[in-house]
């Protein structure tokens, strides 16, 4: 499944500076739909370089990080249970950083 | 509430509408409220709710010279845009400018300063940066050079909260805005409460601060949430810095913040509550509030001979940079206590606050 | 008097630290200090040496190396002597018990609890020896009684547990003599309805109805607080102790503020809190739970293993916080408490207002104490779903509802605290109508407690207005103000 993820507010420091990362992600084995659930373990385990912790806190991104899916909060699509479809825009906008 | 296990449901087939107009998509879900509303409607009603504070307060008259801290950060990036809109807007009449520090920090305030300029133009305010440099004669690169990595955010902190107070009278400023969120306030009400300290807890939720001072601060973001500013940042495509300051990477790994977030996450209305709390605590009237006078040497209001900035410098200056710095007893004839007061950040350590830099004491 | 004179001197002293209000910057080592003083006033006498190689920092006594070594370097006997001390300093300096008292103990069986009814115990054994040798027996010495709250109908704690649970504690109640000690124990749903089915059933439903996972936890205390009322007041009882610790407190001080009970808090901190029916104290308000827990086991003094229910709510977010900072630095619980010592307090909490009634025949005193309570009580507008002081703009708001003379349900709403609206008031009319109707009438008639001024209300609840008037006749006989 193709995807554009985007991350900013100071979380691009954690993936080399980079802020836009188009991927390719594919659904769990046996599995034909990724959830928001398994992209945040891919992202930590493919996109993020260092501090994870400042990611992601127990299953899901770390409070105070904000994510929206095709501009939309996630919070109003189901937050982690929110099924991803082809070419969807993420974004990570961490809210701890600086002032 | 405890956030509940909402089930996924298709998203783009039902595509939830605003709960105020009921006509666009909704785009967020309003932490205060709990609302899901648009686009238009957020920006709406974020601006308007500010503009409730700014008139219910009475935060300023028409015709004041307004300095609008800006760091280049998110908050004070949109409070300089806010502010800007209100004014026009609603008339104000206020006479608005940007004041930004230079602490002389390569790599990260000057890249922040950038966005500021880009600020200056995009929102048609005036800048007036005002430089460690030329107020203290040392840069933060300086600084550190000298005195190694233990104590620099006590300089910075210090010396920037000076910086701005003096920057806004030097442009002959009378009130200075700071970006100040409900977050942040929360925040300081649980660090004070954390650190004994009675007189801090009884002022940190005034919306007004230092109205017998020379400069009087306010906040107009007080009871705006974190969240909604990024969101409006993010929404309306401001531009703003987010590069941590390199001396203090982590400076923003506090307890207190994290719980902060995590309280949010499960009872968002938390924030606000906490803020209630502090506004209603029964401080005792004899609480006694440190007396002020000025500083012998620059004129700064201090309860001691010399203000804590001057004091550092001297230490700087005279190649003795712990001066200040630290418990030191009875040095200067200055009176431990206010000093220990001062030095506080440093002395609980960075494990359970967070911004000690690039935020203004309050 | 043996149990509760002397001692003075520690109590002058203690006051004069704590009245010296300045910015915290000096908190944590004042508290050092504070701690260090009241520890060299106590009695070395009690530390056993039990003659071996390691020094106890303060009585020098050398102690056994098999013994486990207890906090701050203490010896064992040094380390109980100093918690003893510092539980017997909150009680003699807040007159918290008086001879002519019955005092009951809430006992959960957390080590917190355990020391109360242990040093309670031991505060009365020593007072009945004096009794022994005294001349003139003139002064009678306090009673105990223990009071236990069964919440098997709401736990998720198999019966056989339970029940082993309960003959435990009878088994700890029995060893603590002389003196016997009654004990109560009462299921948690006697609040609702004396019949145990019905009151299960009620009970259930009632908790059912409150769906934010923290307004429950914070309900069940309320009625945990009822129930032991209830205990006390049918019981005889004059003061009912809990074993409210420096931790909890802490914990307690960052949840109300998290909630926005900035304005109660204070009322909820302090040694002595009469706004209750039978008034509550707190004498282990100065010691940790590591140092009671330590105690505990330093002793062997058994603790009672209940099942909890995980907890997804706020109190625990608070604890988890609460932890990580005591890890970080272990005095940060007590400063957390001291900061809350600095707000001021409401009126319930103290007995009296001077010490002149300590020259009064002590049957006397109780009844001073007694009639200033009511009369502070009522000074203040209560929520009847925490028991939390309104603060101004509740209570102007409450005004608001009662000139437009609301309905049972709407006043009684409107009495609710803004923390208790939120998150323990359900949403809707329809609902929130079910919810007065399973309410324990104990909760109910609380909305008469702070107004007396509205006469519809008197009118439907006429058995419980006799407390009201008691209360006005009192009135007449106050003298010691505030």
């Amino acid at each position: 499944m193709h995807l554009t993820l985007e991350f900013g507010g100071g979380l691009e420091l954690l993936c080399q500076s980079t802020k836009i990362h188009s991927v390719d992600v594919k659904p769990k084995p046996g599995e034909d739909k990724l959830a928001m659930r398994d992209l945040l373990v891919w992202v930590k385990s493919n996109l993020i370089k260092e501090r994870p912790e400042m990611f992601m806190k127990g299953d899901s991104v770390r409070p105070g990080v904000l994510v929206l899916i095709n501009d939309c909060d996630w919070e109003l699509c189901g937050s982690l249970d929110t099924e991803l479809e082809e070419k969807d825009n993420v974004v990570f906008i961490s809210t701890l950083h600086g002032g | 509430m405890e956030e509940g296990g909402a089930t996924a449901k298709p998203r783009r087939a039902t595509g939830r509408l605003c709960s105020t107009c009921n006509q666009r998509k909704a785009a967020l879900k309003r932490p205060k409220t709990l609302e899901q509303i648009c686009r238009e409607c957020f920006y709406s009603v974020f601006e308007d709710e500010i503009h409730n504070v700014i008139m219910d307060n009475n935060l300023f008259k028409p015709g004041e010279r307004v300095a609008v801290a800006a760091s280049g950060g998110k908050d004070s990036t949109v409070l300089a845009y806010v502010m800007s809109e209100l004014n026009r807007r609603h008339n104000y009449g206020l006479d608005l400018f940007l004041l930004s520090v230079d602490e002389g920090i390569t790599g990260y305030r000057d890249d922040s300063l950038e966005t500021v300029k880009r600020n200056e133009i995009e929102y048609g305010l005036p800048l007036k940066v005002v430089s460690y440099k030329d107020l203290y004669g040392w840069t933060m690169d300086e600084i550190v050079k000298t005195i190694g990595l233990k104590n620099n955010c006590t300089f910075c902190g210090v010396f920037r909260r000076q910086a701005l107070d003096r920057g806004a009278a030097l442009m002959k400023a009378d009130k200075l805005v700071t970006g100040h969120n409900a977050d942040d306030i929360a925040e300081t009400v649980l660090l004070n409460i954390l650190r004994g300290d009675i007189a801090r807890l009884s002022r940190c939720t005034f919306i007004t601060t230092g109205e017998d001072g020379p400069i009087p601060r306010c906040k107009p973001f007080k009871y705006t949430y974190e969240k909604e500013i990024v969101m409006y940042a993010y929404f309306k495509k401001l531009d703003y810095f987010s590069t941590e300051c390199i001396y203090s990477p982590n400076a923003y790994r506090g307890f207190a913040r994290e719980f902060i977030k995590d309280l949010e996450r499960m009872r968002p209305r938390a924030i606000l509550d906490i803020i209630r709390s502090g506004e209603n605590f029964r401080t005792a009237t004899s609480t006694k509030m440190p007396e002020q006078g000025t500083c012998e040497r620059c004129g700064y209001i201090s309860s001691q001979k010399l203000c804590k900035a001057c004091l550092l410098l001297e230490g700087l200056n005279r190649g003795l940079p712990k001066l200040g710095i630290g418990r030191a007893r009875g040095t200067n004839g200055l009176n431990k206590r206010v000093e220990q007061r001062n030095l506080r950040p440093e002395r609980t350590g960075s494990s359970i606050e967070s911004k000690q830099c690039g935020t203004l004491d309050f | 008097m043996a149990s509760c004179g002397g001692r003075g001197g520690e109590c002058h002293q203690s006051r004069c630290q704590r009245s010296e209000e300045d910015g915290g910057a000096e908190e944590e080592m004042r508290e050092r200090v504070a701690s260090l003083s009241v520890a060299c006033d106590l009695p070395t006498s009690s530390a056993t040496g039990d003659g071996a190689l390691d020094r106890c920092t303060k009585c020098g006594e050398t102690v056994a190396a098999a013994a486990p070594r207890a906090i701050n370097g203490l010896c064992a006997a040094c380390f109980r002597a100093y918690l003893f001390g510092k539980f017997k300093l909150a009680v003699t300096a807040n007159a918290m018990i008086s001879p002519t008292d019955n005092v009951l103990v809430a006992f959960s069986g957390d080590p917190a609890s355990r020391v109360a009814l242990q040093f309670v115990h031991e505060m009365q054994r020593l007072s009945l020896k004096n009794w022994d040798a005294s001349k003139s027996q003139a002064l009678p010495v306090f009673g105990v009684g223990v009071a236990f709250i069964d919440e098997s109908a709401i736990s998720i704690c198999p019966l056989h547990e339970t029940n082993k649970v309960i003959a435990q504690i009878r088994s700890i109640v029995s060893t603590l003599s002389p003196a016997h000690k009654e004990l109560h124990i009462a299921p948690l749903e006697n609040i609702c309805s004396m019949s145990s089915t019905d009151g299960r059933i009620r009970l259930n439903e009632l908790l059912d109805s409150v769906t934010d996972a923290t307004g429950k936890e914070d309900f069940m205390k309320y009625l945990r607080m009822l129930t032991l009322q209830k205990i006390a007041l049918d019981n005889g009882y004059s003061k009912l102790l809990l074993g409210s610790c420096t931790s909890t407190i802490a914990c307690h001080v960052i949840s109300a503020t998290v909630k926005g009970q900035g304005y109660s808090l204070p009322g909820d901190v302090q040694y002595v809190d009469a706004r209750w029916e039978v008034p509550v104290v707190l004498p282990l308000r100065d010691c940790t739970a590591e140092e009671l827990s330590k105690l505990c086991h330093l002793d062997g003094l058994e603790l009672l293993q209940l099942v909890k229910r995980p907890s997804n709510s706020i109190n625990s977010l608070v604890s988890s916080f609460v932890a990580r900072l005591r890890d970080e630095n272990p005095s940060r619980e007590r400063t957390i408490v001291r900061t809350a010592e600095k707000l001021r307090p409401f009126c319930f909490n103290k007995f009296v207002e001077n010490t002149y009634h300590e020259f009064v025949p002590s049957r006397l005193r109780c009844k001073f104490q007694n009639i200033n309570n009511s009369e502070t009580a009522l000074s203040e507008v209560l929520c009847p779903l925490c028991g939390s002081p309104l603060s101004e703009p509740e209570v102007q708001s409450l005004r608001n509802i009662q000139e437009k003379t609301p309905t049972l349900v709407e006043n009684f709403t409107a009495h609710c605290c803004q923390s208790c609206s939120f998150q323990i008031l359900p949403m809707g009319a329809e609902s929130l109508q079910q919810f007065y109707t399973v309410l324990p009438q104990s909760v109910t008639v609380r909305v008469t407690g702070g107004t007396s001024d509205h006469s519809q209300l008197r009118e439907l609840i006429g058995d419980c207005l006799l407390v009201d008037d008691d209360d006005d006749d009192d009135d007449d006989d106050d003298d010691d103000g505030t």
